[in-house]
């Protein structure tokens, strides 16, 4: 009696092990000819092209619509919605340079079938610029006439913003043509018309569907593909739009899962389910061993710059020497080349390669040299690191952050004998700290918007800037400044912005750390992929109607 | 061991002879039958060899912590480094020696804290009138709901991020756990025939939830003690995340893992070390609460080993 | 009984308020807004995004629209998912995590409490020694560690199943298997001190030595008994399987809603915080509910008056 008993209460588990051994799930699904299955890595925020921000908003927003222009592979404009790229040449731009006449090319089409208009880009810009859409990247387009004084309107009385709204200066002047006011004068101003917040989009049904018009039967754009599926949080499919103007993708269809973990995505790319990869940091070298992965690995630059900001009004900062002498006493290299398994490439100045106005000559002396960074170091005051006050430095805490903290916090060590702590913050506790300038050190990256200096320099080191957070002010700095963005002509423009950019890295307001580079895994059999160091999400994410799959 | 011991995985006990027994303390009384069980005894000095290593890391440790070496990045074990080195270069055996003094501390000051909220709101809930039972309970309730995060966010932001807040925090989270277990204890317990006798004889609630109901109440509120050491450990490391606990460079197990899940397909052993490590302190107390358990029940007196 | 029901139906209402109430305060006191980015926004974004979602409005306005909101069934909007409001994201959500939930919550529940039985009834026996061994392990490894180590056995070792997402049996068996398996040892082990505890109650001993069969005395006595404390553990543990756990969620891509709370604390996307969590409470005050009627249903001394 008592051993029936016993093995009586085991039976519930017997049973279970019966039933997880019963039939056997088969292998994963072997891939379908011309699908192509990547991964978009989140949700999307919004996939509303006027207040898109995030990069795998952009991802799938850049098949689903396209603008007036875009860019080609080295980042140069193209036209695309437009017929040509205005110039003065060809009466696209006025002699001040402030009026531009986009001619729309004939028979571009929504994926409904109804033709693209010019009101259709006046509709979207003003959209983008509306106080009450509140876009974030509205401040692309403020260089239009009125827009800055129509995006403020959010306290006045309706009509009183509809009078602002009518005076923007973007005008449907008939079904084909667009033409822009500026307010003053800007060269990058054709770069931010390639841009999402200029893209076309459809009064009509965005007034009848409202603010969730985004999801499939409604969601229409005139980029090469439109979005048929969107199971929220799991994955969103593409097909080609049948209206397409141009050359027709080669896909016949884009799976973007929403793979939330990047050991996850890898396992997944390594079981079959994607057809590309991120690969965890600290990953890289594992995968550049292995004799199947290192040959599926693509690899290019981004522009992207990873940096340390000083505040630069608090002690020790204040002194110019002693942000030099960090400067040089970081040895980025054994940091590129080792930890980081030689991903990425390390920075000894703001503007990264790749972008007009980076100088490969700039921020040579910062080069890792611990007897010159001490000799500085003491010429400032701070022998040996004696008599400096206690530092610290902060962060978002993340893994990645976590690893760049603590080598920063063992280079001040081992090199210039500094002491300093770590200040490991939540993000937005830290993101509010930065932006208060509350900070003392604080870690920090820039991506670019558009491949200009424009984009580069003057709101990080203008003196008062939105986004200048180390509180440098150089009156020389802001003088280049005003000069570079008001100079029509590209060579001088560009010399302007190298020696606005020269004296930044002089007064090492920031100690540069190093330039992202993207490290991907893809199948072998994905052909066609062409990557841009400005790509979103998904890389080739600007090119994928050219992508193919060939047979595996 | 009793010289009326029965096969070792007897069932069901015959009924036990009530032996004549010396008065003795309840708590001496069970310290004495704890030193008697082997295998509480040997969990008690893993424990306690851990602890004399945590203290005497400096002299124990054969390399420095905290201190990296670019030009030996996740190195496998090997004879200098004999667990490995890390993403910085830095020896895994002393990390994971050095992270046993937070995580030790972490594992044990949680459970005393959430203990000492836990047990008595949850048999005063069990306990008194229903009124009161109802008032705590709702407590708990909003307590289960809480946004801790959003709390320890604050806190953070307020008295800044001190170890003692990561007692405090996982105290303030975890003891509604315990004390829902306890009431629910209690309230089967409290009916029982030895309550009302000692009703009868006059002794009063504290004294008879104490002398009475809580040590047959006791086991399940060890196991699940014993069940949040690790996850006092993970929330430490999760909490440092939040600049709460100890800060980076300064080891933790919990942070160990966490950071080595990142690369976890270049250098698993970096989590699993410190899972191991992990694992042999909550069997070790998983044992030793085990036998507290035992060495508590006042139907034992006398008989110990009975049931071994 | 349906008046005491009734009555815990009633205090729900309190303790949703004073929950909401509470998140409401510590989401406007907590350092950092929604709209501090990583990437700064200009002033005159801020202003604009302000004035959309009302967050121009002074707190208390705030919370009295948002309760008014609320008693239309309206959650609100999330800033971090701006094409779908709360309650969307929500009831989108919602049968995902419960079905995972509750199929882990099952499997923990089969599994710890027979477990549990069988290490208590042969006590030192092999069965007992794997029952600590099983649940040291699964409460030694953290749940993302688990859940990739299960990803690298079954998908990229084995190719049995799909690493990630959501929309078949295959998809579900790793994530419950993960999310299951630290209540399935925390079960386990509960239910063996329980019996433990039970099987040395007297009226246990008088029914043994009444010579009563072994099944009786099981079922009668030492089952019931020794469900009370298996029961305060399984309740809250259910309302946490059952509304989801962001790190389960987050390494196989489950799209539930497990991981709004945690992205929403995050993001400070206000809509999501308090939504997640109003949800949060229903479940867990009425799974409460449930367990304390459950303890007079299995032991009938227990009564509620």
């Amino acid at each position: 009696m008592r051993n029936r008993l016993r093995w009586w209460s085991t039976l519930p588990v017997l049973a279970l092990i019966l039933t997880a051994c019963g039939p056997k799930a088969e292998p994963a699904e072997q891939v379908v000819a011309q699908e192509l299955r990547v991964n978009l890595a989140g949700e999307p925020q919004t996939l509303d092209p006027n207040r898109a921000s995030w990069a795998g908003d952009l991802s799938v927003i850049s098949q689903v619509f396209e603008g007036l222009l875009g860019f080609n592979q080295d980042l140069s404009i193209k036209a695309v919605g437009a017929r040509d790229i205005p110039s003065v040449a060809n009466n696209g731009i006025s002699a001040d340079g402030l009026t531009f006449t986009f001619k729309l090319r004939d028979g571009v089409k929504w994926s409904d079938g109804q033709p693209v208009t010019a009101q259709n880009y006046e509709y979207s810009i003003k959209r983008t610029l509306s106080p009450e859409l509140a876009g974030e990247y509205s401040f692309l387009l403020m260089d239009i006439n009125g827009a800055e004084a129509y995006n403020g309107s959010g306290a006045k009385s309706p009509a009183e913003q509809q009078q602002l709204r009518d005076a923007v200066g973007v005008k449907a002047v008939d079904n084909s043509t667009l033409q822009i006011t500026l307010a003053r004068q800007s060269f990058s101003f054709l770069q931010r018309m390639a841009l999402w917040p200029a893209y076309p989009v459809r009064q009509d049904i965005i007034e009848k569907a409202g603010d969730q018009w985004t999801e499939p039967p409604t969601y229409i754009g005139n980029g090469p593909f439109k979005l048929t599926g969107w199971v929220h949080q799991d994955h969103l499919t593409l097909e080609p739009n049948p209206s397409y103007w141009g050359a027709k993708p080669k896909l016949s269809k884009i799976v973007l899962k929403i793979i939330t973990d990047v050991n996850t995505e890898l396992a997944a790319y390594k079981n079959g389910e994607l057809e590309m990869s991120r690969v965890p940091p600290g990953t890289e070298k594992t995968i550049l061993e292995d004799p199947v992965l290192s040959k599926e690995v693509l690899r290019y630059n981004e522009l992207v710059t990873f940096a340390f900001q000083f505040n630069v009004t608090r002690p020790p900062f204040d002194n110019v020497k002693v942000r030099q002498a960090i400067n040089t006493a970081i040895d980025r290299e054994a940091f590129i080349n080792q930890v980081r398994a030689g991903v990425g490439k390390a920075a000894y100045s703001w503007v990264p390669p790749g972008m007009p106005g980076h100088d490969p000559e700039l921020g040579k002396q910062y080069a890792f040299n611990v007897a010159r960074a001490k000799q500085v170091l003491a010429e400032a005051g701070y022998p040996d690191g004696k008599g400096l006050p206690p530092i610290k430095f902060q962060f978002a805490d993340t893994a990645g952050n976590r690893v760049i903290a603590q080598f920063l916090q063992g280079q001040m060590k081992d090199n210039l004998g500094i002491s300093i702590e770590l200040d490991p913050m939540e993000p937005k506790a830290f993101q509010q700290t930065v932006n208060e300038e509350k900070h003392m050190w604080a870690w920090f990256g820039w991506g670019a918007d558009y491949p200009d200096p424009d984009n580069w320099l003057p709101d990080i080191f203008g003196t008062g800037a939105s986004i200048n957070h180390t509180l440098y002010s150089n009156p020389k700095f802001d003088e280049l400044k005003t000069r570079a963005l008001a100079e029509p002509d590209p060579a001088r423009r560009l010399d302007l912005w190298k020696q606005a950019h020269k004296l930044v890295i002089d007064d090492a307001p920031i100690a540069t750390m190093n330039y992202r580079e993207r490290f991907v895994l893809v199948k072998p059999y994905v052909k066609g992929l062409k990557t841009t160091s400005m790509d979103h999400q998904i890389s080739g994410d600007l090119f994928l109607p050219g992508v193919s799959l060939e047979k595996h | 061991m009793s010289s009326q011991s029965q096969p070792a995985n007897a069932a069901f006990p015959a009924p036990v002879q009530v032996a004549a027994r010396p008065a003795r303390s309840l708590w001496r009384d069970a310290f004495g039958r704890l030193l008697r069980n082997r295998l509480a005894l040997a969990s008690g000095l893993v424990i306690l060899v851990l602890s004399v290593l945590a203290l005497f890391a400096p002299l124990v440790s054969p390399h420095d912590p905290i201190k990296q070496n670019l030009f030996a990045i996740q190195r496998s074990p090997s004879w200098d480094h004999w667990l490995g080195t890390d993403f910085l270069g830095r020896d895994v055996l002393a990390r994971l020696i050095y992270g046993a003094r937070t995580s030790l501390s972490v594992g044990l000051f949680t459970q005393l804290v959430v203990l000492s909220i836990g047990l008595p709101l949850g048999a005063a809930a069990g306990y008194l009138s229903s009124r009161w039972d109802n008032a705590l309970m709702r407590f708990t309730d909003v307590m289960y709901a809480f946004p801790d995060l959003l709390l320890i966010i604050l806190l953070r932001a307020i008295l800044g991020g001190s170890i003692y807040m990561v007692f405090l925090a996982i105290g303030l989270v975890a003891w509604v756990n315990i004390a829902r277990l306890v009431r629910g204890q209690v309230l089967s317990q409290k009916s029982g025939e030895y309550v009302t006798a000692a009703r009868a004889l006059g002794a009063s609630g504290p004294y008879i939830l104490a002398r009475h109901i809580l040590p047959n109440a006791l086991g399940p509120v060890i196991v699940a003690t014993t069940f949040l050491i690790p996850r006092a450990i993970f929330a430490e490391a999760a909490l440092s995340y939040i600049g709460i606990g100890v800060k980076p460079p300064t080891p933790s197990w919990g942070s160990m893992i966490q950071d080595g899940f990142g690369v976890i397909f270049a250098a698993p052993y970096l989590v699993l070390f410190p899972a191991i490590a992990i694992a042999v302190v909550m069997m070790a107390f998983t044992f030793l609460g085990d036998g507290l358990r035992d060495a508590l029940d006042p139907r034992l007196r006398g008989a110990e080993g009975r049931f071994r | 009984m349906l008046k005491y029901t009734i009555r815990r139906l009633l205090w729900m209402v309190p303790v949703l308020l004073a929950v909401t109430s509470v998140t409401f305060i510590l989401m406007h006191l907590v350092p950092g807004g929604p709209w501090d980015r990583e990437k700064t926004l200009p002033a005159q974004v801020v202003t604009n995004l302000n004035a959309r979602y009302g967050l121009d409005l002074p707190l208390w306005h705030q919370y009295v629209r948002y309760l008014l909101n609320l008693l239309r069934g309206d959650l609100g909007v999330s800033y971090t998912f701006q094409d779908r409001n709360v309650t969307t994201i929500l009831r989108q959500g919602l049968p995902v995590t419960a079905t995972l939930g509750i199929v882990a919550f099952g499997w923990a529940m089969v599994l710890g409490i027979s477990l549990g039985m069988a290490a208590a009834l042969r006590r030192n026996s092999a069965t007992d020694y794997f029952s600590v061994f099983f649940a040291t392990m699964f409460a030694s490894i953290p749940g993302f560690v688990l859940a990739i180590v299960l990803i690298i056995i079954f998908s990229v070792w084995l190719h049995l199943l799909p690493t990630s997402g959501w929309g078949s049996p295959k998809h579900l068996l790793m994530p419950a298997l993960a999310l299951g398996a630290l209540p399935a040892a925390l079960i386990a082990r509960i239910t063996r001190a329980s019996v433990l505890e039970v099987l040395r109650q007297d009226y246990v001993r008088t029914a043994y030595a009444k010579g009563l069969m072994d099944r009786t005395i099981f079922y009668k006595h030492v089952l019931r008994n020794a469900l009370i404390p298996v029961l305060s553990i399984a309740g809250p543990e259910l309302a946490f399987l059952v509304t989801g756990s962001f790190i389960i969620e987050q390494v196989f891509s489950v799209p539930g809603i497990g991981r709004l709370f945690v992205q929403g604390v995050f993001a400070r996307d206000y809509g999501l915080i308090m939504g997640s969590i109003l949800f949060y409470t229903l479940i867990i005050a009425l799974l409460n509910l449930v367990v304390d009627l459950a303890y007079a249903v299995v032991d009938p001394r227990i009564r509620y008056a």
